[in-house]
């Protein structure tokens, strides 16, 4: 790492840590050159506004958490159901953390202001895009109904959190789900975005799903790729 | 300090309320409404200590009452269930993003862990609402339109589903209101996708 980026990364994490504890409006730039040393200007080198400071702190967690969940896509190719499930658990168990709540809240809090929430939005863009691309792939080889995929993605992602986000977001459950729980609202949320976007003729047999093998490896030969399953 | 009157209360009240219907409440100030209402800055301040506490007791009441109002609408005996469901939901979202109900959930969200304002809307809103449509699945269930499954979860899930496309756009500003089509349309899309999951076939 060279000097300036470690200089960025402990910018980073000392803002942080003063917009979570302290909220936007409670954190200056002023207070973070303090916490980092060195001078305001380098501070402003490195990040022009408050504003950017902040989407890039809140961002930095996201970020990493995307590249490792969408993983779970790519990898459980072979099983849409599996696929879906893993993607799904990771999905709750990220934003249910009480780390990432609160990072939730601060962006919602400040979104109205300084355009910092359109910001956000094009990042959850991306995520969503990659899920889209999924789904797309899905129904073009018949293991979903043919529909608008950015419109089965956005179901798939409320169904999911049907069930667990509000209460932890309004604090009126302090304690984030363990893993079963979160494993059982998945199953259902799964099940139900599967039911829900069953190829025609095939919505009474759920647990058959299959994805085909990605287009780049070896197909195999012969038999119903798509269905595999009992 | 003198003490605190009932009418002054309601004088207080009605003046952010015009203040907050004009300007919203971004820009809606405290001195604004000071000068609306005449009085000195401390009084109100006596009454209401911060411009949100303010917000939250002039718009959440009428907005919990309308949302009530639209709950209470759910016929169980209609004749087309996916009508009345769409009926439902459209009436749901138009009630949810109008810019007061807007303005309050992100409110709830923001201030969730330094007040009660939290869990005051989740308890006089989203518990009410999942409750009632709960109940009208249940009997959906049981009349044999919609499979047998857990009525509470399928109402999260219909719930959900219903703010599936708007809920973050609107929450993170990217659109400020959203036009009745728009709405709408996202409402019906919800309901068939919900139907293709839990309908009979």
């Amino acid at each position: 790492m060279s000097k300036s980026d470690s200089k960025r990364q402990a910018i980073l994490e000392n803002a942080y840590r003063l917009f979570r504890a302290q909220g936007f409006d409670g954190t200056s730039m002023a207070h973070i050159t303090s916490e980092v040393g060195g001078s305001k200007a380098t501070l402003y080198s490195h990040f022009p506004s408050k504003e950017e400071l902040f989407v890039e702190c809140m961002m930095a967690a996201l970020e990493n958490y995307m590249s490792g969940t969408l993983q779970h896509l790519d990898a459980s190719r072979t099983d849409l159901r599996l696929a879906l499930l893993n993607f799904g658990s990771s999905v709750l168990n990220f934003v249910c953390s009480p780390e990432q709540l609160e990072v939730r809240r601060l962006i919602i809090a400040e979104a109205a202001r300084s355009g910092t929430g359109k910001l956000f939005f094009d990042k959850i863009s991306t995520l969503r895009a990659h899920v889209s691309a999924f789904l797309s792939a899905c129904m073009a080889s018949g293991t979903l109904r043919a529909d608008d995929s950015n419109l089965a993605a956005d179901h798939l992602g409320a169904l999911l959190e049907a069930e667990i986000l509000e209460p932890l977001l309004l604090h009126v459950r302090d304690v984030s789900p363990e893993a079963e729980e979160i494993a059982l609202a998945v199953k259902r949320a799964v099940a139900a975005f599967l039911r829900a976007y069953a190829p025609a003729g095939r919505q009474r047999r759920p647990n058959v799903w299959r994805v085909p093998p990605p287009v780049e490896k070896e197909s195999h030969s012969g038999g119903d790729q798509v269905c595999v399953g009992t | 300090m003198k003490t605190k009157t009932e009418a002054k209360r309601l004088a207080i009240l009605k003046g952010a309320a015009d203040v907050f219907r004009e300007v919203g409440f971004e820009r809606a100030s405290m001195s604004e409404i000071r000068a609306r209402i005449g009085g000195s800055k401390a009084t109100l301040y006596n009454y209401f200590p911060s411009k949100e506490k303010l917000f939250f007791e002039v718009m959440y009441h009428a907005k919990e009452r309308e949302l009530a109002s639209i709950t209470h609408t759910l016929n169980p005996d209609a004749d087309d269930l996916k009508e009345e469901l769409l009926h439902f939901g459209q009436r749901l979202l138009a009630a949810l993003y109008s810019p007061e109900a807007i303005a309050i959930r992100r409110l709830a969200i923001a201030e969730s862990r330094h007040s009660n304002i939290g869990k005051i809307v989740f308890e006089g809103a989203t518990l009410p609402i999942e409750k009632q449509v709960a109940e009208f699945l249940r009997k959906g269930m049981k009349g044999g339109a919609l499979r047998t499954a857990d009525p509470k979860i399928a109402a999260m899930q219909l719930l959900s589903l219903l703010e599936s496309e708007l809920l973050q756009r609107v929450l993170l500003g990217v659109v400020s209101s959203v036009k009745p089509e728009a709405l709408n349309s996202a409402a019906r899309r919800a309901v068939e996708t919900f139907l293709s999951g839990y309908g009979r076939r």
